[in-house]
């Protein structure tokens, strides 16, 4: 009976969260049948589990909402204003009911009777009243007369006998069941105890050397422990509409009390999030919104005075970006006022009069974020609950997000909000200090340093330390001493630098002893004592099963005052890069060319070194050129004698050379390292190619000249040269095909962009279908078949086969942008 | 509470009950890594399969330890793994001795058992091999820490 009274509540949760925005949709438009149908079956199913359980107010309760909506259904009433209003009030009473039996108190401690026959009579009432006008603070455009057609309900109305037998025709698609969240973070760990186990095995199996009986079982148990262990995660996921679905309710609920019509668009619905995730964003999302309206949407006259609709528009949208979520939520409102700003910054002292001129207009708005700010002169009922956009953006930096703002005067205000994918799985490094180990979320890195402590300038100021790097001063914190532990002083001498990049774009340098490995790490939540300490975000285990404790950044910083100093933050980064390029010498990359000479290029000058494969060289024209990242660069420095210099396994490493316009890469044989140009500059007037010969370490380098580099040889690089490529429909292509294509540098668009040069990715079945049909099918096609075996004559590739899809992929984009590759050649 | 099954385990000298309900199993104990800049009580945490438990030392969690010295007390291989709150903990003891049946209620004895023990026990519970300290479990994993922390907000 437990069991059967818990999924009653489930259940009637669940179509609570999601009757929410219908009722909303159905308010705007009571035309809509479908709503109907959808919150008519709601009371209907309420009505049919309660008396099953015996709970006869809830019973009563739905039971009267049930027969206005079906007077509404047989059209025998006009939904209006008053009766929306009714049945939402019905409907919050029975969640508060669900809540109070979920408690396993008793129903009478909630309340009298009499307040659900008010209630109720409420329903009945605002049969007769439907003319009259609304409730206080309501505006005209949502109590108008409701314009449903009663006979144009009447004629749908004979299906009513059995209405809540047609099937359902909103939540489409998969078939779903419902699990409590406990037994899959059992499945979770035991997985994870798996590949703990078969990472056991993999160790003893190395040791008692080859066995080909065994090694081939194994190797198939790796790949489905991992296929499993992908699915397993993917069941923590849960689609972003059920955060969605909540939202029209509240917008309309507030924008009724503070007399504004608002209407909003909600977007990407479909994009999946960890389950913990979806809560931990419910709060700042809730909070923006109630600015939103609150602040930034003008009373309806004020609008229609500024020449814009009546209704102020919200849209929230969400995207999936490899492994961040963005949500975008704007307002068509007044936008931010810088100039109010920027007086509450000064008068709150975040700022001085002096440092605003120098401030650019985003930095501005986005002084919002620091704590102890709020320009709204009244507070009202709905905003300034002492909750500030600071802690919005605390909380969101704690799961490792980021938000910041945009805003147009007079137009409106977008708010980013930047989120992980999940809380449970992280990129992570792995660091030692004193012989503890400790994981740092891979998010945070930028850089990994390595080098002596008079190379890194590493200098003491009083308590704190400070590095260099690139020519800025970077605070350095020492791991060791920030965890209390006895490093070694030899260790110390000769720090590795992790550069961590936190929220809000400062550097921090975290000096550590060695950095072990990285990867995946799926990471548990902590003890609150251990918690409480404020140094941990979780732990995790690492391949051999020992557990390690994963780092929180963000407080860290924040324990030595790294972050909170707002004026530091503002303030800093422009006078960081100011001050840089003074002090530090002239810098130039070491390396030697492939005819064996050491030659050293500016350091500015060197985006990137990159290591690409040899055949990816194309020599069709009479010079060289390679495509790095979608890009196609001309490519100089290979040898003349032809493409067989010594490479290290068919690999060559490029400098990637940039004048700010124009890029080119530049082979070399080896990359040495970065050096200071400290020594006099000769001048070579013989060769035009190089600037200078100068000394460094002793030994003579030939500096090439970039002038006459990128005279000879830049060009602007190709760009958006990204051929593109149509999916087909459903998770398998989203989750497996869409990587593969990107990575094999592709873009993917929608059936709505794409053009004629696009490449359409169609499983064989549907493709027959459109053929059979007679459909217009797109120009360039492969076409997946689900089967390893092809049929014979077939022009058909199997879905898992990389190489033959990636071929088909090049050769569908050389038939379909012939130009593009003659002019790149 | 006649009937009960506890486990009956040293801490610190003395002999203590857990109810055999919260006490899920008792695992030799691995390598535990230590947690740098967290209180004394909580000596690391360790692995058990996939799952990491904290650490905790019964000893410094009572807050008896203080005035003692740390190697007055053997400390046993095996740890009795315990949940609270949805986190997993393994307890460390001087010994863990046996599993009993409680023969009656647990009750209090004139002068109590002092403020460090009063705070993490219910109270004294006869069993099938003697009287036992019953242990409040919530009350130990909070950490000497907390009791402080009461008395400072009643002063």
């Amino acid at each position: 009976m437990d069991d059967l009274l818990a999924d009653f509540i489930a259940e009637t949760r669940e179509m609570l969260e999601a009757s929410g925005g219908e009722l909303v949709a159905w308010e705007a438009d009571p035309a809509d049948r479908a709503r109907l149908d959808t919150i008519f079956r709601f009371v209907h199913t309420v009505k049919g589990n309660c008396g099953f359980f015996d709970f006869p107010r809830l019973a009563s309760l739905s039971h009267a909402a049930e027969d206005a909506l079906a007077d509404c259904r047989a059209g025998r009433r006009e939904p209006d204003q008053q009766l929306v209003s009714a049945v939402l009030a019905v409907i919050d009473r029975i969640a508060q009911m669900i809540d109070v039996i979920e408690a396993g108190e008793d129903l009478a401690s909630f309340g009298p009777d009499g307040a659900d026959a008010a209630l109720i009579a409420e329903l009945d009432v605002s049969q007769e009243t439907a003319g009259k006008p609304g409730l206080d603070g309501v505006k005209q455009g949502s109590n108008l007369p409701l314009h449903a057609p009663a006979d144009a309900l009447l004629a749908a109305g004979d299906d009513q006998a059995a209405p809540h037998r047609r099937s359902d025709p909103s939540p489409a698609g998969q078939r779903t069941i419902r699990l409590p969240v406990e037994l899959l973070d059992r499945v979770m760990s035991g997985v994870s105890d798996m590949v703990l186990a078969r990472n056991d095995l993999a160790h003893r199996l190395r040791q008692a050397g080859n066995q080909p009986t065994i090694d081939g079982p194994f190797e198939r148990l790796t790949t489905i422990l991992s296929d499993v262990r992908d699915a397993i995660t993917r069941m923590r996921m849960q689609r972003i509409e059920t955060l969605f679905s909540a939202l029209p309710r509240l917008v309309r609920d507030l924008s009724a009390e503070l007399g504004k019509q608002v209407m909003v668009d909600l977007d990407g619905g479909d994009v999946e999030l960890d389950r913990e995730m979806i809560e931990t964003i419910r709060d700042p999302l809730t909070h923006i919104i109630r600015n939103a309206i609150d602040h930034g949407l003008e009373p309806p006259s004020a609008r229609l005075a500024n020449g814009k609709r009546e209704i102020g528009l919200i849209t929230i949208a969400a995207r999936q970006s490899g492994n961040t979520i963005s949500i975008v939520l704007s307002d068509d409102g007044r936008g931010l006022d810088e100039e109010r700003i920027i007086a509450k910054a000064i008068a709150t002292g975040l700022v001085t009069p002096a440092e605003r001129a120098a401030l650019p207009r985003d930095k501005i708005l986005n002084l919002i974020f620091e704590p102890g700010f709020s320009t709204a002169e009244t507070v009202s009922n709905v905003s300034g609950r002492g909750v500030g956009l600071d802690v919005v953006r605390q909380n969101l930096e704690k799961v490792g997000g980021s938000i910041k703002v945009a805003s147009v005067p007079g137009h409106g205000t977008a708010f980013t909000l930047q989120i992980p994918l999940t809380l449970s799985i992280i990129a992570g490094l792995t660091v030692e200090v004193a012989g503890h180990r400790f994981a740092i979320p891979q998010s945070y890195v930028e850089e990994i340093v390595q080098g002596s402590a008079r190379s890194l300038d590493l200098t003491r100021m009083g308590e704190t330390a400070l590095v260099t790097f690139r020519g800025n001063r970077v605070p350095c914190l020492m791991l060791g001493e920030v965890l209390g532990l006895d490093t070694d002083a030899m260790a110390a001498r000769e720090p590795t630098l992790v550069m961590l990049r936190l929220a809000n774009r400062e550097l921090l340098a975290l000096a550590v002893e060695s950095i072990h490995n990285h990867g995946d790490l799926v990471v548990k939540p902590l003890a609150p004592a251990v918690m409480k300490s404020g140094l941990y975000a979780g732990s995790t285990l690492l391949d051999d099963g020992q557990p390690v404790l994963l780092l929180d950044v963000a407080n860290i910083a924040g324990q030595h005052h790294l972050v909170s100093d707002a004026r530091a933050r503002v303030i800093g980064p422009s006078e960081a890069e100011a001050a840089g390029p003074t002090r530090a010498a002239a810098r130039a990359m070491l390396f030697t060319d492939f005819a064996g000479r050491r030659a050293a290029v500016r350091l500015e000058l060197v985006q990137r070194i990159e290591t690409a494969p040899l055949s990816a060289i194309d020599h069709s024209a009479a010079r060289p050129r390679m495509v790095i990242d979608g890009l196609i660069l001309p490519l100089i420095g290979l040898p003349e004698a032809g493409p067989t210099p010594d490479r290290k396994n068919g690999r060559v490493r490029l400098l990637r050379l940039s004048d700010g316009a124009c890029e080119l890469l530049y082979a070399v044989r080896e990359v040495e390292d970065a050096a200071e140009l400290t020594e006099a500059l000769h001048p070579v007037p013989e060769d035009p190619l190089v600037e200078a010969i100068t000394l460094i370490g002793g030994a003579p380098v030939t500096l090439i000249d970039a002038h006459e580099l990128f005279a000879r040889h830049g060009e602007p690089p190709v760009a958006a040269q990204r051929p593109r490529c149509l999916l087909p429909d459903g998770e398998w292509a989203r989750t497996i095909l869409a990587p593969l294509v990107t990575g094999a540098g592709y873009e993917i668009v929608a059936e709505a962009e794409a053009d004629k040069g696009a490449i359409s990715i169609l499983f064989e079945d549907v493709y027959e279908v459109a053929e059979a049909l007679g459909r217009p099918l797109p120009d360039h096609v492969i076409r997946l078949r689900d089967q390893p075996d092809a049929p014979p004559g077939s022009a058909t590739i199997y879905r898992y086969d990389r190489e033959g899809l990636l071929a088909a992929l090049a050769a569908a984009h050389r038939a379909a942008s012939p130009t593009a590759i003659g002019e790149a050649a | 509470m006649t009937g009960d099954l506890l486990v009956i385990a040293q801490i610190a000298g003395r002999r203590c009950a857990l109810s055999a309900l919260d006490v899920k199993s008792v695992i030799e104990l691995g390598t535990i890594t230590p947690i740098p800049r967290t209180p004394a009580w909580i000596a690391g945490i360790t692995a058990l399969r996939s799952q990491a438990l904290t650490v905790i030392d019964c000893r410094h969690a009572i807050g008896i330890a203080a005035g003692h010295d740390v190697g007055e007390w053997p400390t046993d291989h095996r740890a009795a793994v315990v949940a609270d709150g949805g986190h997993s903990y393994a307890l460390l003891v001087d010994g863990i001795e046996d599993i009993t049946t409680a023969v009656g209620e647990a009750g209090q004895v004139p002068g109590g058992f002092g403020p460090d023990w009063s705070r993490v026990a219910i109270g004294m519970i006869e069993t099938m091999v003697g009287p036992a300290l019953l242990i409040d479990l919530p009350a130990l994993l909070a950490g000497p820490e907390s009791a402080r922390h009461e008395i400072e907000a009643a002063a």
